[in-house]
Parts: structure tokens; C-alpha cells; sequence
């Protein structure tokens, strides 16, 4: 008789599951026949995308002068948005790589969402650099490429970071999604018969699942993810460097590249709750994206949520305790000045709303949690407005002082920037398995006749 | 030698399967390919892996990149020399990043490649002998032998009562 | 990025200029070579300017300038440093007159009314019916505005043979100052001010730094007499009024008095001065009569402070100037007469001011010539008016009824060469050529006659006729003979005398030379006569005249800075987009308002309300100031427009409508501030078109000022200042070890930094320095600036918005000072430009190399590399740098509104300069296509370049002074020296280390500043 020997570290997320191809049963079911929400959703996004591509159109034709950006106040709504989705993408990466390596016993079910969640929200981050530009017809410039008078892009510059990150973060973060996809896409491929199956036969590259494939394969993944790690980490800080780096008051600061980081972390997390929840509700997954990974995903936001506020604290103390009359200028402007009630709600949502994390019941509660994920989104889509906007329109000149407001046309962009994440999000929920069938497979008991060896269980592909 | 002929088992218990492998290797038949639904030790152990080459090539494309990035980068500055902010034309902190990220990318790359070459991946060949149960439930073991020992495998195979067993002809399957 | 230079137009224009540009007008004139400046016209070669001496035609000051065309276009108009009026600078009024050249609203030709609409007609038909419809006529009258001595005879000897008179009219007509004159010394005459030998300047309201008699002469005179020198003497200025204007806003001092009080205050000083009247001559009795003590009451000023006043005033060589418009009141002769009367006792005249030097230009009649008109008319004696360089039906009042008026005249001609109010009434319109198409003269200034040149061939768009030429034409059609078929050869004739005079045998060797320089000095002028007051011939008002009308407020109606009474030439986009000097306002009207006396309505910026008086009530946006009285309340004159052109159409408003029309009892001038206003909130809100985002430093250095006292202290204090410790980079072994560094100017590049040709030590750095003592916020250099270096203008949505294109932004702030014996204001000018930092941070940020370092120390922007992130901008402290939002230079606006420069205004474009497109960041470039030029020159003669020789438009065209450019490495130029000033400082750069290649040196007060401002 079978008997369930092997404990996996921590507690067993999965009590009610003990099959191993009940797992492919489950999960392969989200990609059968989808049900009137999905091809509504479909429609709505693809609705946004063409607002977007209208808006887009409509400001390459007239000019940048559309949107409602203006001296002193050169950067807005597109650079916010930007750096609101390579912040969503860092979550993504964190639960598949870092948890990973640390061995998280909760990761295996999530880590597929969240990193499909990546590599979209780096798609969708890298359309604003190109639309902000005002010659996007000259942004391959950008570009290191040997022109005809061989001049080279001005490696100083932290744009040129930026291209250089996002880019290898992008073809990094979909390498390694789409290599954790090959066994699953295997197993689709066994499920499905007629054009899926060719198809999934094609993607999934051949794979068997043989002793070899499965050994070179682990190797790599832990290569990748040790490789990802650091990555995630550096992106963030050179995004943030795009603001560090310069002498605006507000922006040159050495806390930003950290404070950018468990932000993002912090948005990014919030972001998986945000779109786990509707995909366990509709998919009937709840065995597998169960309360408990949930509560620790509210953990980290707790964490980094902490964090961020300790950010925002310190900068308004080190603005009040340099002296410096421009400095505090703009940190009171940042609080009290036009701009006052985009501050507050990054502070109340960001900092204050969180705190109810604190609580268990909180934690154990699906629509609790979902409310508040919701609540630190638009908090960290604020954050970088308040962060970019506030800190322009008041800084050294105070003849030059301005203000800025954005247009109907930044809007149509900017809403249009979810729509095109999630129409590409529906597609995924639709042709990959959006739960790690192969992974899940490791935690949950393995067949057993007699008495386990002793070395039996441990995680991952590790030889 | 004359032709071999391989036998393909599949079993519902990893232990069956490690059973089987560790008999069949005992008896020097070591022509062996496994199947598993997920990476299982107890099947590689049997198997006898040692460290994967893998490693080396994530090293290798790493460096590299970290040394292109950093050399691209100077070069290009020396090579039409424009002071920008009173800098340096050589700034070199700032070349730092783009190395950084170059090391990552190319590191990435390189053990992708590495995977593929070590692993036959992709293997595009009809699948003969192959069962869609290895991506479920199941455990296979698929051994090719001599025909003298044909029957020996099969009775070692037979012994840990596998689910399905079926001979194949060809004997092809082996990824090398 | 087209500069609408179509390639048949270039042809047909090289052809010309090829030929000699001095081919005038139509084939049917005869031909005339002319002297251009630098190179004879045959030598004209495409890619190089030619320049040519004439006369700017803005206003009557009459200032002396050089044309610069390329391949027969005029491109840009500069001062004539020969010319002794505007000494090589120009205003920004001048420099707009391109504009006006090119201008699309021009008339395409001559209009006859049919059917109630102006239909073009032909020239020859034209000028029959001109000449028929006088001989109908039977009287007729010519209205004329400012027009050059040459023309004025030739209108007066056509009107005196066809039967007509002429009437000079000019809506600020200087009548009571010449009555003034007239009664107290028998001249009448607008005296000749030598502001620069006085020491201590009073002006009773005039605003002779921006509209009143001669605003660039006067200007240079002003910071010549009131910029510290190197002694550490400075001139000292107080301003005597109700209303601080950029004049007043450039005094040490301000005497905010009680409005109409300006007699009050000059009799009580000439009291103190001349003991009690003792001194006084003839005015004994009334000078005794105003004590300071008796008049402090009315005036609002302390007794003391007008003691303390006086006696400075008589102390050294001193001058007291107006009253300008705000004493154009109903006892404006009297309160000119007092300024004289002060003048005298302080022994100034023939001093400082000369009566005895009478000016050439035909004098204007005041507002009684145009009653005299319609008196004529309305008697039915009048069958025909011509007009002729004036906009009366805008310029006169409302109420004056002149409209009505001039509508029953029978047959009503203008020679305007662009539509506005007036030419909408007339039967007739012949336009006049553009002056810079057009000969002319005039005599500005006793002993120097300045000829008037065209510089191109007439745009051919337009076909116009000079309207010299038309009266020649019309009077022999109409069978007289005037001795000259065309104006040129009156000119001529006329100049023959003048030749005479000098002595000079040939005449055409002396017209040759007198065009190339293009004036003519013959000497003779008599001064320094100290004409004796004389009895008065006329009873005479001190006292502060009556203001009638609703409400408590005094309306005060001025002349705009950038339009002057505003009825012509405002269809020109620099204009209107030229902030106000004062407000930093643009486009539309406003009126100002004190704060207290607004906050206590509840009004704030940009609330509307409606101003109304018994004539007429304007709706207008709220504009708080605190250099306006509280009983006060100001709107600048040249808005409010209708049919005079696609730009100026429906700006603002026309404060005319408001006020009374009613001459001044003694000179018939028109009286402009008589009438109080009622405010009424109509709860509507505007956003102000400004360019200001804050009036305040916020402890910011800024402007930082230096008290006249502190100076010398301010030397030896600036060394102990640098006791933290020597400036450090990482330079060293790239950017990892620390370089130290003094950070001046003459240190770029950098030991690290240097490379190639970065390190040798030959190559120059160019530097400017602004001396803010001299600057008088005029804003000239903004304007010469946008026509040098064709800088777009965005209209009125984007200005609102904040993208407003200037690439010198002219700064207005106000410090608060010590109210207790003066105005609370001392207004600090900072004309911020592009500092060319040392360590530049919008450089490193861009990543693609469009804006970085010149070898030679230029931060230089190359826009075909642009891609316009914007980094540039976040990242420059001083937010110089302004960006093309949409393409401004189109011929289309992209939308309704925007900049764009329909054809053929795009001809104005300096074919030197990149024209920008959408997406670029630009600007200010040190004027770097005339330093490579001068390189380009220096090269091929083998010569070296002079300190002095390279000179940026904005320097150029400053009437201060206040600008020195050059390289900052050569130890003997002006500007190396200039740093060594005490005074010299430079913006933020103790904050972030930017090395700026502009310094500034700190204006000067009488006052103490905080040490906050350093």
C-alpha cells in the first residue's frame, strides 16, 4: 500500500494533494475550452491597447507637446508608469530565483504566475522609454551600433544603464521563465492530442524527462537563478540611479537604490496577491495556492512595506537635518506644496494601510488581502509620481518653479500600459500551465512501496 | 556486435524503479535511460551522476561578458573622446554598471547553451520509446542489452512489478 | 525644419541682390546703388551677410541701425555704434521691426472700398482716384504720425499745393513738456538730457528707461551715470511716483506719492534748495508757498525724506526728468513746469538738460489738433482725410467721438501698409512701404542727420509704393510740380543743403560716405546755455489735479514697455511674447493691483474683474504688485485689437475706452490719468500667460546685492569666505582619486579631464559676465536673441503652460527692504542664461553625446543629435534650457494657436542657425556660429582673433552695457578682468560645484541687504 514517507521542509503546503498526475489533472484543466469572462477580459484589453496605440499615434503625429509635460517638470506620468512596472516585474524574480535559492517550501506554486508577471511587466516597462523620448524615430540612438561617424552612445549616462539593464533583465527573466516552462510544456503536450499537441511538442523542445535531461536541466536552473539574483537587485538600483545620480533635490540621494529596491519588491508582491487571487478563484486552484502562501506573501509585504516607509521617514529627516535651504524647500513642498495630496496617499497607502498585515486574520483573508494589494499598487504607482513630479516642479530656481499636469493623452497611454500587460497575462493563463506541475510534484509525497532511504527529499534540481 | 534490443518498464513507485536500476547496474547491464515526472535523486543517485559541465560554461560566458563590457565601454570613450560634466573621459565607475550587466547577460546565455549541447535538448525525433505517463505519474526505466542478457534485464525489470512492460526493436531511445 | 526658402524665391532674391541690392522697389523708379556697410553689392556672395546703415522707424527716438541681409534678405537689425543715439544698441521694439517687415498681414497692394469691402486695385488706378478724389475733395487734411524731417516737408508742400493742411498727431504727445518749456525759459522745445553728467537723477514718473523720448539713448546714459565704477562711486537715482515702472523699479529709491502730487514734491524740494523761493526768480512767491511740511500731507511723503531729497539733489551736477504719463494729468503743464523750476534752482539747466538745443522733428500736436480736426470736419470744410503712419480710430478715446467723425468724412485714404482700425473705415489704401524697404532721414538731435536706407529689395509678397513716391505721382496728376519725380531724388535735393553745410565739394562722394555710415554729423549744436526762468505768461494750478469718475481707485493708463501707445506695429509675435518687464506677463492685458488693497477684495492672480469708469468698462485679469500705490490701480496701453492682424487680434483689451477724452487746459495735450475706476469681482479666473514661478529668492543666492558701504569690505571679506577647506573632484585615474580644484572659470578642463585637444592650453574658454548694477531688465538682448538665433515663439496656451521658448530668461525678484523712508521694494534683474558650466550636469546625463563639452568651453547642444529624453532639462539647476514641445516653425501651427512663422516670416530665419523641429532640447549657444565665424575669418586672413571682436547678440544689442563676453584665459581681455571685480559672483556654484562660465557681478544698493542673501 502506498504510504506517504517523505516530509518536505516546513510544513506540507499541500495536505489534500497525494497523486502525482492528479497535479497534471488539475493544472492542465486551465488550458481547456475558455469560459465567456476570459474572451471578455481579452476584448477589454484589447480595447486598451488600442487606446494606447491612438494615443501613442496621436502624439507621434502632433508632438510631445500632447502631454502636458513642461519646464521645469521634463518628466511625468510616462516615467512614472515606467518605473511603477519594472518594480512589478522584481517580485516576479525574487519568488522565482531568490526563494529559490533560499529554499522557500511556498515558492513552487506561485513562482510560474509571478514569473510570467515579470517578463509581461518588463514588456510593458519597456514601451515608456520609447514613448517618452520626443524623437522616438531616433531612440535606436540609443543603441551601441556602429554608425557611420562611429559615435557611440555616452556610457555615463544613466538612460544608457537603463537600456543596458532593462534589456538583459528582459532577455534573462524570459530565458529563465521559459526554461522552468519545458517540463510542464511536456506534460501539457502528453495531455493534449491534434495541433496542441504539435505545438506543445514544438515549444516544449522534445523533452522527455529522461535521467540526463533532467540532471543538466537542474544545474542550469540553479545557475540562472543565482544569476537572476543579483540581477533583480541591480536593475532596480539603476533604475533608481536614474534619479540618484542627478542634482535635483529630492532625487540625489544614496538611500534610493535599496529604498527602490524593497519598494519594488513591495509593489511586486502586492502585485502577485493581485492577480493570483482571480486566477485560484476561476481555475478552482485553491489546493494549490493555498492561505498559507498567501500569508506569506503578506509576510513581505509587511516586510517591505516597513521598509519603504523607513525610506520615506529618513528622507524627510535628512532633508530637515542637512540645512540645506533648497533641500527642505522641497521636502516641504513634497508634503504641504501643489502636489501635497499625491504625498499623502503614497504615505497612507504604502505605509499605513499595511499595517494591518500585522494581524493573522488579516492574512488568512483572501478579500482582505486582496483589498489591500489593491490599496498598495496605486500607493506605489504614487510613489513614483510623487518622487519624480514633486521633485521637479520645485528645485533650485525658484523663478523657474512650475507645475505640471498630465494630459488625457498620458492617461489613455498609461491605463492602456495595463491593458497591453493584461492581455499578454490572458494569453499565458491560456497556453502554460500556470502552476510548476514538474515542481509541485517535489513537495507533495513521493510514491513509495517500503521504507524511504534515508537521503530521500530536498528541493529543485540539485545533483 | 549483433543487434541489441531494448526493454522499456514503467513503474508507479520511485523505489521500484531505483531498485531496478541499481539490480540491472549490479549486473553490469549499465545501458540505462530513466524517466521521471520530476527531478528525482534517488533515480540520479542510482544513475551514479557526478558534477554537470554546465557550471563551466555559465563561468565562462560571465567572465567574458564582464570583460567585453568593461573593454567596450573604454574603448568607445577613447575612441572619440568627449568630456561630458568636466568627467573624465575614462569613467570608469560608470562602466562598472554595463559590465555588470553584460556579465549577467552573456553568463545567462552561455548556460543555456551549455544546457542544450549537455542534454540533447531540443530532441526533435519521434518518440518511440516514450510514455505520456512519465510526465503524470510514472517512472521508467528503459534498458538495451545484448540478446544473450535480454532475458536476465527482463526478469530484473519483471521483479519490482512494473505497471506496463514493452520491448522495442530498435533500441534507439538512449539520448546518446 | 524648413525656413520656407523656396528654391525659385532664393533665385529670383540672389538674382537682385546679385545685380546690386540697391535696386528699390518697382522697375518704373530709378535705380540707386547703395553703399552697404561692409562689402560694395556686386561683391555679394551667397553665405555672407552684407550689412547696411539706416534709421529704425519704430519711434521717434529715431535710433541709428545696421541691417544684416544674406542674399539680399534682411535677417536681422542691430544698433549703428556710430549713430549717437542708439550707440549700437537697439530695444526690443527695434529689433521686432523684422517682423513688421515680413509681417503676412501686410496689405498685398492698394485697396479701393467697393461694395463695402477693400478690393485690390491696380497702382496706376489707384493713384488716379487719389488724385481725383482730392481734386473733389476741395479741402483736405492730412493726419500723420511720426515721420522723418524729409517726408514731413514733401506731406507739407503737397498738402500746401493741393489744398489741404497737415496735422501731426501723436497719441503721447510731449505738449505740456514743451509748453513747460515755453513758459519757463520762452522754448518750446523737449529739452536735451545729458543724464550721464549727472550724479543724482529724480524722475517725477518718467519712464525713460522704456517709452519715454528716447528709452536706448537714455538707458545707456542711465547705467553709464547710475553703475558703480571702479572708484566705488555710483550715481544715485530716486523715482518720484505712484507706480514703480521698469524705470521706477530701477531706482535706489522710491518716493511712492499721492497720485498728481509730482508739482508738490518738485516745488517743496525747490524750496529747500532755494531757501525758501529766495532763489527762485520769478516763482519766489510760489516756490516759498510749498514747504516740505506743507505739501507732506498731500503728497504722502515725510517732510523729512523730502528735505533729506532736496538737499542731495542740489549737492552735485543732478537732474530731475518728467513727469512722463503718469503726470499727463489735467495740470500736467504745471507739474512740468515745477520739474523745471527745480531743474533751474538746482542750477541744471545748461548743465544737465539744454533747452537751448532744440530737436528737428516736427513737433506733435496734442489731443486739441485733433478736436481742431473735428471741428473741421464737422463743419463740413473737410471732403477728404488722408492718414498717414498712425491708427487714430485705436489711439484716440472712445469717448472722443472721433470715430463718428471720421466716418462722415467723404473720401478717407491711409497709407498704412498693414490693416488695423483705421484702414477698416477708408475708402482708400495705399500701403506704404516697410521702412526697412523705404528712403528716409531724420534729424534726432541738434548738428546729426541720420539717412534711412531700404536694405533689400521690397518683399516681393507686398506691392506696396513708398508713400513719398505716391504724393510725387498723385501731385502731377493732378498737375502740379513739386520738383522731384520720386522721394529719392527729394531727398536728394534736401541732403544737397545739408552737404552744403558741411563744406563737402562733391555731393556724391558726401552721399556715398553718409550712406555707408549712415549718419552725418555737421556740428553746431549749441548747450550748455543756462537759460533764466522768466515771469509766467499763464495762470497756473500746483495743486494735484481732480480725479473724476466712480470709485476710490486712480486709473493709470501707461505706455506698454514693448509697444509704446500701442496703436501700431503689435501684430508681431516677439512682442507679444516678450514678457512684460515688469509683469512678466505676455500676449494679454492686465491690471495691477496692491496686494492689501486685492487680498482686502478677496482677489488674487488671475481673478477677472471688470474696471469701469463713466466712459467705458474693460474686463481684465488681476495682477497683484506691490510697486503700485494702494489707491491705484494700472493697465499697459496695445491691447485689445480688432483687424489689426492674425497675432495681436484680440489680446487684452484697449484701456483707452476708459478714460475721458479731454485735452490739458494749458498745452492741449491729452490728458491720461484723470479718472478713478470701480473693481468689480466677476468670479471668473484666468491662468496668467507669465513666465514667473516665484517673485521670491526663498534665501536662494540668487541675486545676491552688496550695499554701496559693504563694497569695499565685500574685498578683503571674500577671501576669509574660502576657509572651507580647497575644492576636490575625482578626476584623477578615472574618477577614482580626488583633484583639488579652485573651480574658476579659467580652470576648465580639468587635470583628468583633459584630453587631446581638451589639454591645450591655447585653446580658449569663452566667458561672459553680467553686471546686474548695469542691468536695467529691459529685456533687448531677449528679443535680438530670439531674432539671432531663430528662437521659436509658442503662443499664448503654451506660455500659460509654461514652455515658453526665451533662451534668456530675465528674472524679476523682489527683496523686501526697510519702508521707512522709502518704497518697500528693491527689484533685482537676473538675465538668466545657459552658464556653460565647468562641470555641466546636464552633460553626463544625456546618452546619446547631444549636449557635451567644446574644447573650448562651450556647452554645446547639437540638435540633429537630440532625442529629446529631457534628462538635460530635470538636471540643470539653473533651468535654462528649453525644449520644442511641438514644431513652433512650421508655416502651419501643428494646432490652433501654437507658434509658427507662416510665410513670409520664415524669411526672417538667420540662415546661420539650425531651424528646430519638435523633440529638440535647445539653447543658449554663446551665439557659437559667431564665434566659429570669427575662427572661420581669423583662419584664412592668418589673423589672430581681438578681445572684443566676437560679440553674442544679446551683448550686442544691450543698451546697458551691462554684458562682456570673451576668453576668459586671455588675462588682458574685458571679461578675465571682469571677474576680478569684488563684486563678482556666480549662480549656485558654492552649492553644487557647477564652475559656470558666467559670472555675474552684484548690484549695488544705498541700502543694507541681509547677510542672508551673502
Amino acid at each position: 500500500m502506498a504510504t506517504a514517507t517523505k516530509e518536505p521542509r516546513g510544513a506540507v503546503p499541500h495536505p489534500d494533494l497525494t497523486q502525482l498526475d492528479q497535479v497534471n489533472r488539475d493544472v492542465l484543466k486551465t488550458l481547456g475550452k475558455p469560459g465567456l469572462v476570459w474572451w471578455l477580459m481579452l476584448g477589454l484589453c484589447i480595447a486598451g491597447i488600442g487606446m494606447l496605440g491612438v494615443s501613442w499615434g496621436i502624439q507621434i503625429v502632433q508632438g510631445i507637446g500632447v502631454t502636458g509635460l513642461t519646464s521645469p517638470v521634463g518628466w511625468g506620468v510616462y516615467i512614472t508608469t515606467f518605473v511603477f512596472w519594472v518594480g512589478i516585474a522584481h517580485s516576479g524574480t525574487l519568488i522565482s530565483a531568490i526563494l529559490f535559492l533560499f529554499r522557500a517550501p511556498w515558492r513552487q506554486s506561485i513562482y510560474r504566475a509571478a514569473e510570467a508577471m515579470t517578463v509581461f511587466a518588463v514588456m510593458t516597462a519597456g514601451l515608456f522609454p520609447l514613448i517618452h523620448v520626443g524623437r522616438v524615430w531616433h531612440a535606436y540612438w540609443l543603441i551601441p551600433y556602429p554608425n557611420s561617424r562611429f559615435l557611440w552612445p555616452n556610457f555615463r549616462s544613466p538612460l544608457v544603464w537603463d537600456v543596458f539593464a532593462v534589456t538583459t533583465y528582459f532577455t534573462v527573466s524570459a530565458t529563465f521563465f521559459y526554461l522552468g516552462t519545458i517540463p510542464d510544456l511536456a506534460a501539457a503536450r502528453d495531455a493534449a492530442n491534434g495541433f496542441r499537441k504539435k505545438l506543445y511538442k514544438v515549444i516544449s523542445l522534445g523533452w522527455r524527462g529522461t535521467d540526463r535531461e533532467w540532471h543538466h536541466f537542474g544545474k542550469a536552473y540553479i545557475f540562472l537563478a543565482a544569476l537572476a539574483t543579483p540581477l533583480v537587485l541591480s536593475v532596480h538600483s539603476v533604475v533608481s540611479w536614474d534619479f540618484a545620480v542627478s542634482i535635483v533635490p529630492g532625487w540625489h540621494a544614496t538611500i534610493f537604490a535599496p529604498y527602490f529596491v524593497a519598494g519594488a519588491i513591495f509593489s511586486g508582491v502586492a502585485m502577485v496577491i493581485t492577480l493570483t487571487v482571480p486566477i485560484r478563484k476561476v481555475f478552482g486552484l485553491e489546493a494549490y495556492l493555498t492561505t498559507k502562501h498567501y500569508d506569506a506573501m503578506a509576510k513581505l509585504c509587511l516586510l517591505t512595506s516597513m521598509i519603504v516607509f523607513y525610506a520615506y521617514l529618513s528622507e524627510f529627516f535628512m532633508a530637515w537635518y542637512s540645512g540645506e535651504e533648497v533641500e527642505r524647500a522641497a521636502f516641504w513642498a513634497r508634503l504641504f506644496g501643489h502636489y501635497w495630496w499625491a504625498t499623502w496617499i503614497m504615505l497612507v497607502c504604502n505605509g499605513l494601510v499595511p499595517i494591518m498585515l500585522w494581524f493573522k486574520r488579516v492574512r488568512y483573508s483572501i478579500p482582505a488581502l486582496f483589498t489591500i494589494s489593491i490599496f498598495v499598487n496605486i500607493g506605489m504607482w504614487f510613489e513614483r509620481y510623487v518622487i519624480i513630479v514633486t521633485s521637479l516642479h520645485h528645485e533650485y530656481e525658484p523663478f523657474a518653479w512650475g507645475v505640471y499636469r498630465p494630459s488625457m493623452v498620458e492617461m489613455g497611454i498609461m491605463v492602456g500600459s495595463f491593458a497591453w500587460f493584461g492581455f499578454w497575462f490572458l494569453l499565458f493563463t491560456r497556453l502554460i500551465p500556470v502552476v510548476a506541475i514538474a515542481e509541485l510534484k517535489e513537495v507533495i509525497p513521493t510514491p513509495m512501496r517500503g521504507a524511504a532511504p534515508a537521503h530521500a527529499g530536498g528541493e529543485g534540481g540539485e545533483g | 556486435m549483433s543487434e541489441t534490443k531494448g526493454i522499456l518498464a514503467s513503474y508507479e513507485y520511485v523505489d521500484s524503479a531505483v531498485n531496478a536500476i541499481e539490480k540491472l547496474r549490479a549486473g553490469g547491464l549499465k545501458k540505462i535511460t530513466a524517466y521521471m515526472p520530476y527531478p528525482e535523486h534517488l533515480i540520479e543517485d542510482a544513475l551514479g551522476y557526478d558534477q554537470s559541465p554546465v557550471r563551466v560554461w555559465t563561468l565562462a560566458g560571465g567572465l567574458c561578458g564582464a570583460a567585453g563590457g568593461f573593454a567596450f565601454t573604454a574603448f568607445t570613450s577613447m575612441d572619440w573622446p568627449l568630456v561630458t560634466g568636466g568627467k573624465p573621459i575614462l569613467s570608469m565607475p560608470a562602466y562598472v554598471v554595463i559590465s555588470f550587466e553584460m556579465m549577467v547577460l552573456f553568463g545567462a546565455l552561455s548556460t543555456i547553451i551549455g544546457l542544450f549541447i549537455n542534454s540533447r535538448l531540443p530532441y526533435l525525433k519521434p518518440m518511440v520509446v516514450y510514455d505520456p505517463e512519465f510526465s503524470g505519474g510514472r517512472f521508467g526505466v528503459y534498458i538495451t542489452a545484448p540478446p544473450e542478457r535480454l532475458d536476465e534485464a527482463r526478469g530484473i525489470l519483471q521483479g519490482q512489478d512494473p505497471v506496463e512492460l514493452r520491448e522495442d526493436s530498435a533500441g534507439v531511445a538512449h539520448a546518446s | 525644419m524648413s525656413d520656407g526658402l523656396k528654391r525659385r524665391e532664393f533665385l529670383k532674391v540672389l538674382g537682385v541682390s546679385g545685380a546690386g541690392a540697391g535696386m528699390v522697389g518697382c522697375s518704373t523708379e530709378s535705380v540707386e546703388k547703395l553703399m552697404p556697410y561692409v562689402v560694395p553689392p556686386e561683391e555679394i556672395t551667397p553665405g555672407v551677410a552684407t550689412w547696411y546703415a539706416s534709421v529704425c522707424g519704430e519711434c521717434e527716438a529715431g535710433c541709428g541701425m545696421w541691417v544684416r541681409t544674406r542674399e539680399g534678405r534682411v535677417v536681422k537689425v542691430e544698433g549703428n555704434p556710430d549713430h549717437p543715439v542708439s550707440g549700437g544698441a537697439l530695444c526690443s521694439r527695434g529689433h521686432s521691426s523684422v517682423q513688421g517687415l515680413y509681417n503676412p498681414d501686410r496689405f498685398t497692394g492698394p485697396m479701393a472700398r467697393q461694395n463695402g469691402e477693400l478690393q485690390p486695385i491696380s497702382w496706376d488706378e489707384a493713384e488716379q482716384r487719389l488724385a481725383d478724389g482730392l481734386a473733389a475733395a476741395g479741402q483736405h487734411l492730412t493726419l500723420t504720425g511720426f515721420a522723418g524731417p524729409s517726408m514731413m516737408t514733401l506731406m507739407e508742400s503737397f498738402a500746401r499745393a493741393t489744398g489741404g493742411g497737415v496735422v501731426r498727431f501723436d497719441p503721447l504727445a510731449d505738449a505740456p513738456l514743451r509748453e513747460a518749456g515755453r513758459i519757463a525759459f520762452g522754448r518750446n522745445v523737449v529739452p536735451w538730457y545729458d543724464i550721464e553728467e549727472a550724479e543724482m537723477l529724480v524722475s517725477f514718473g518718467a519712464d525713460f528707461l522704456e517709452s519715454w523720448l528716447s528709452p536706448v539713448r537714455d538707458a545707456r546714459a542711465f547705467s553709464r551715470m547710475s553703475g558703480v565704477d571702479e572708484r566705488g562711486s555710483k550715481g544715485r537715482f530716486v523715482f518720484v511716483g505712484s507706480r514703480l515702472s521698469l524705470t521706477g523699479q530701477n531706482a535706489d529709491e522710491w518716493l511712492p506719492i499721492q497720485p498728481g502730487s509730482e508739482s508738490l514734491v518738485a516745488l517743496a524740494m525747490a524750496n529747500v534748495i532755494s531757501g525758501a523761493g529766495a532763489g527762485a526768480g520769478p516763482y519766489r512767491d510760489i516756490v516759498n508757498a510749498y514747504t516740505p511740511e506743507n505739501v507732506s500731507e498731500a503728497t504722502g511723503i515725510p517732510a523729512e525724506n523730502i528735505r533729506e531729497l532736496a538737499i542731495q539733489f542740489a549737492e552735485g551736477p543732478s537732474l530731475a526728468l518728467g513727469p512722463g504719463v503718469a503726470g499727463q494729468h489735467r495740470n500736467a503743464t504745471a507739474a512740468n513746469l515745477a520739474v523745471a523750476v527745480l531743474n533751474s534752482v538746482a542750477g541744471n539747466v545748461g548743465r544737465t538738460l539744454h533747452y537751448s538745443a532744440p530737436q528737428l522733428n516736427a513737433p506733435a500736436f496734442g489731443y486739441s489738433g485733433v478736436e481742431r480736426v473735428m471741428q473741421l470736419i464737422g463743419q463740413g470744410v473737410v471732403g477728404a482725410v488722408m492718414i498717414h503712419g498712425s491708427n487714430p480710430i485705436y489711439a484716440l478715446p472712445a469717448s472722443s467721438g472721433f470715430r463718428a467723425a471720421f466716418e462722415s468724412v467723404p473720401f478717407k485714404v491711409s497709407f498704412a501698409s498693414s490693416p488695423d482700425e483705421t484702414t477698416a473705415l477708408c475708402d482708400l489704401v495705399l500701403p506704404d512701404r516697410h521702412f526697412l524697404e523705404s528712403w528716409g532721414d531724420s534729424a534726432v538731435r541738434p548738428g546729426s542727420w541720420a539717412i534711412q536706407q531700404p536694405a533689400m529689395r521690397p518683399v516681393p509678397h507686398f506691392d506696396t509704393r513708398q508713400t513719398g513716391d505716391v504724393l510725387l505721382s498723385v501731385d502731377s496728376l493732378m498737375g502740379q510740380d513739386l520738383g522731384a519725380a520720386t522721394f529719392h531724388d527729394h531727398l536728394q535735393s534736401r541732403w544737397q543743403t545739408v552737404a552744403a553745410s558741411t563744406g563737402t565739394a562733391d555731393f556724391e562722394v558726401f552721399w556715398q560716405e553718409a550712406l555707408k555710415s549712415g549718419v552725418v554729423e555737421l556740428g553746431g549744436s549749441q548747450t550748455g546755455v543756462a537759460e533764466q526762468l522768466r515771469q509766467p505768461d499763464r495762470a497756473l494750478v500746483f495743486d494735484p489735479p481732480d480725479f473724476d469718475g466712480p470709485g476710490d481707485l486712480h486709473l493709470m493708463v501707461y505706455p506698454s514697455s514693448r509697444f509704446g501707445h500701442g496703436s501700431q506695429n503689435t501684430n508681431r509675435p516677439w512682442l507679444l511674447e516678450l514678457p512684460d518687464p515688469v509683469s512678466k506677463i505676455t500676449w494679454h492685458s492686465w491690471v495691477e493691483m496692491h496686494p492689501d488693497r486685492a487680498a482686502a477684495m478677496g482677489l488674487r492672480n488671475g481673478d477677472m474683474v471688470i474696471l469701469s469708469t463713466d466712459n467705458g468698462s474693460v474686463e481684465l485679469p488681476v495682477w497683484t504688485y506691490p510697486g503700485i500705490r494702494e489707491n491705484v490701480v494700472a493697465v499697459p496701453m496695445g491691447g485689445g485689437h480688432e483687424g489689426a492682424g492674425r497675432f495681436s487680434d484680440g489680446n487684452g483689451v484697449n484701456p483707452l475706452d476708459l478714460l475721458p477724452a479731454e485735452s490739458e487746459a494749458l498745452s492741449g495735450g491729452l490728458v491720461h490719468f484723470a479718472t478713478k475706476v470701480t473693481v468689480t469681482p466677476t468670479g471668473e479666473r484666468r491662468a496668467l500667460a507669465t513666465i514667473s514661478g516665484s517673485d521670491v529668492q526663498s534665501n536662494r543666492p540668487i541675486t545676491p546685492a552688496v550695499a554701496l558701504s559693504a563694497l569695499t569690505a565685500e574685498a578683503d571679506h571674500a577671501e576669509e569666505e574660502d576657509g572651507n577647506g580647497p575644492l576636490q573632484e575625482l578626476q584623477g585615474v578615472g574618477g577614482f582619486v580626488p583633484v583639488e580644484t579652485e573651480g574658476r572659470p579659467q580652470d576648465f578642463p580639468l587635470e583628468g579631464a583633459q584630453h587631446g585637444e581638451y589639454g591645450d592650453p591655447e585653446t580658449p574658454r569663452w566667458a561672459m559676465t553680467i553686471d546686474l548694477d548695469k542691468c536695467t531688465g529691459c529685456s533687448a538682448c531677449v528679443t535680438a536673441c530670439q531674432s539671432e538665433n531663430n528662437v521659436a515663439w509658442v503662443g499664448e496656451s503654451q506660455v500659460t503652460m509654461g514652455r515658453d521658448m526665451g533662451w534668456i530668461r530675465l528674472e524679476r525678484y523682489y527683496e523686501a527692504v526697510d519702508a521707512s523712508h522709502a518704497g518697500p521694494l528693491d527689484v533685482r534683474f537676473m538675465p538668466m542664461i545657459c552658464q556653460h558650466c565647468g562641470n555641466a550636469p546636464c552633460e553626463p546625463v544625456c546618452p546619446v553625446y547631444a549636449t557635451y563639452h567644446t574644447p573650448d568651453g562651450i556647452n554645446t547642444q547639437v540638435y540633429n543629435r537630440c532625442v529629446g529624453t529631457r534628462y538635460c532639462l530635470n538636471n540643470c539647476p539653473y533651468k535654462v534650457r528649453v525644449y520644442n514641445w511641438y514644431t513652433y516653425t512650421d508655416e502651419e501651427p501643428v494646432r490652433e494657436g501654437l507658434g509658427h512663422a507662416p510665410e513670409p516670416m520664415n524669411w526672417a530665419f538667420n540662415p546661420d542657425v539650425t531651424v528646430r523641429e519638435n523633440g529638440i532640447m535647445e539653447k543658449c549657444s554663446f551665439c557659437i556660429h559667431r564665434i566659429r565665424g570669427a575662427q572661420d575669418r581669423a583662419a584664412v586672413e592668418g589673423s589672430v582673433i581681438q578681445d572684443g571682436e566676437i560679440i553674442p547678440a544679446c551683448q550686442q544689442s544691450c543698451p546697458a552695457e551691462a554684458i562682456v563676453f570673451g576668453n576668459i584665459r586671455d588675462t588682458r581681455s574685458r571679461v578675465a578682468q571682469s571677474v576680478e571685480s569684488a563684486r563678482v559672483y556666480r549662480v549656485l556654484d558654492e552649492l553644487i560645484n557647477t564652475q559656470p562660465a558666467v559670472s555675474y557681478l552684484k548690484k549695488v544698493t544705498f541700502h543694507d541687504v541681509e547677510s542672508g542673501e551673502h
